[in-house]
């Protein structure tokens, strides 16, 4: 028989889990405007990112959600028509200095892409390359260590590991994407951004991949954008919705799930039209 | 915020089910003003039929807790739509408390159609039957206009009802001192009388959860308390 004491203990267990330190901020993005040539795509964010909580960006398509994202590890470098102002701050540091290399700003930031994408080489080397042009590794001893301990993050480790030299484009899609997180995890990043990471994936698939952000919910900050609102309802601790450009609102997950302030948001999240 | 969903068929199960509260708060109604008109106009028959009516309305809320089910697994509501499902669970259950009382009342009044009248006291029970009515009809409008203000006043009320038990209370023990052979009578009527001070309450309940769907927040616990009689130890 469970006493009413240990009740009580097990809730307090769960509140702990589900507690987010809004004292202990990764990314911090100040009066941020993103445009695509003459088109505002992103309106003025504000908003402060926990450490060890998983965000979930949600919103209609082409509200921004996905563009603010990339500009968190300056993904969108890579457009040319595209610009950033505003200052976005990680550990207190402006990601847009002149003086960062955004390379080792993406080595510090990982990314989840919404399809799986691993290098068309063994599964061994897609989670390698990181480490290897990052010079983690002195030696193949310890590259060994790296690979296994990022494949058992990504929760993959026990269905690949006897067959390490095999493509990694022959896994699943959902072991590919788990793949995928544990190349993300490899070069030992203090941010994972996921853009969608179970939209190609079965609901097997993406129940193991949610069961994997949660557990990387220990050592990361996750930001996730989902279109399946009861996938960030599930993962997330945060949950910030954007529309049209704007962030709307932000706030506790359960809050926004069963009182919002916004009424775009209740709109949004219960079905209506937004 | 927009009032429809995309998916239409949403929209109509969820009317639907707020469909089924307001056909059975039709029902429960009239079952208080039914029974206590028996009561009152010694109606047996009328009593006989209120006592039947109450299947029809168990028989609303198994509908409800099933459309409730089904709209949570297939639909997962949140926000708004989330707290009218959890709040129609709650509001068939209090109705059908309210349909017992008031089969109570009338399985009581066939008993009491026997015996000797004790004057006066079934006025007074048919007009706090009648205040408890109004309130459920009010609540009932309100749940469905979303009107928080109108669910406010109803919680209010339940302070006369309340009052018109207390006053009853003490007539009651007025006339058993007064003549034993009144005691049967009277403790029937006292059941009477305490199940329509329960039913003010469960309607008060109703009115809150009213309040919750509207607005997403509790009402605060402070409204005015006034059935003193659990502090009675004689008459003076």
């Amino acid at each position: 028989m469970v006493s009413p004491k240990g009740d009580k203990t097990m809730n307090d267990m769960r509140l702990i889990e589900r507690a987010v330190d809004m004292n202990d901020i990764k990314i911090s993005a100040r009066n941020v405007q993103v445009y695509y040539g003459a088109t505002h795509a992103i309106k003025d964010v504000n908003v402060d990112i926990a450490d060890k909580t998983v965000t979930a960006f949600i919103g209609p398509s082409g509200c921004g959600k996905s563009t603010f994202l990339r500009s968190l590890n300056r993904m969108n470098d890579t457009i040319d028509i595209c610009r950033v102002e505003g200052d976005i701050l990680i550990d207190g540091q402006d990601i847009y200095n002149p003086n960062i290399d955004p390379v080792q700003l993406r080595a510090k930031v990982g990314m989840v892409f919404q399809k799986p994408n691993p290098f068309p080489k063994s599964i061994y080397d897609n989670v390698a390359y990181g480490p290897k042009i990052h010079g983690l590794a002195k030696n193949k001893a310890e590259l060994d260590e790296i690979v296994e301990k990022s494949l058992r993050r990504g929760a993959i480790w026990d269905e690949v590991k006897d067959r390490l030299n095999a493509p990694g484009t022959g896994l699943s899609g959902g072991q590919q994407q788990r793949l995928c997180i544990a190349r993300a995890v490899a070069t030992e990043p203090e941010i994972l951004l996921m853009d969608e990471p179970c939209s190609a994936l079965d609901p097997i698939a993406t129940a193991q991949v949610e069961e994997l952000i949660d557990e990387l919910r220990s050592q990361y900050s996750v930001v996730i954008v989902t279109h399946s609102m009861q996938q960030a309802a599930r993962v997330s601790q945060k949950t910030a919705f954007f529309h049209l450009g704007n962030l709307v609102e932000y706030g506790e997950t359960g809050k926004i799930f069963t009182n919002p302030e916004d009424p775009r948001t209740e709109s949004y999240i219960s079905g209506r039209i937004g | 915020m927009n009032e429809q969903h995309i998916a239409s068929a949403y929209d109509r199960d969820l009317e639907a089910i707020q469909a089924l509260i307001i056909k059975m708060g039709g029902l429960v109604e009239a079952a208080i003003l039914d029974g206590t008109e028996a009561l009152a106009t010694r109606d047996v028959e009328l009593a006989e039929r209120v006592r039947k009516g109450d299947k029809a309305v168990d028989e609303l809320e198994e509908r409800v807790n099933e459309e409730a089910a089904r709209t949570i697994a297939l639909r997962a509501p949140v926000s708004q739509d989330l707290r009218i499902i959890l709040s129609v669970l709650k509001l068939a259950g209090s109705l059908e408390r309210v349909g017992d009382y008031a089969k109570n009342i009338a399985k009581r009044t066939s008993v009491l159609a026997e015996m000797r009248p004790i004057s006066g006291t079934e006025t007074t029970l048919r007009r706090m039957a009648r205040d408890v009515q109004n309130m459920l009809k009010d609540t009932l409008d309100a749940f469905i206009a979303r009107d928080e203000k109108l669910a406010h006043d109803v919680i209010l009320r339940d302070l006369d009802v309340d009052q018109m038990y207390n006053a009853l209370f003490r007539e009651f023990l007025t006339f058993m001192m007064e003549d034993p052979r009144n005691i049967t009578a009277c403790m029937h009527l006292h059941f009477i009388a305490k199940n329509i001070e329960r039913m003010g309450d469960l309607v008060t309940n109703m009115a809150e959860q009213v309040v919750y769907i509207t607005t997403g927040v509790r009402p605060e616990d402070n409204r005015p308390k006034s059935d003193t009689t659990a502090f009675v130890t004689a008459v003076d």
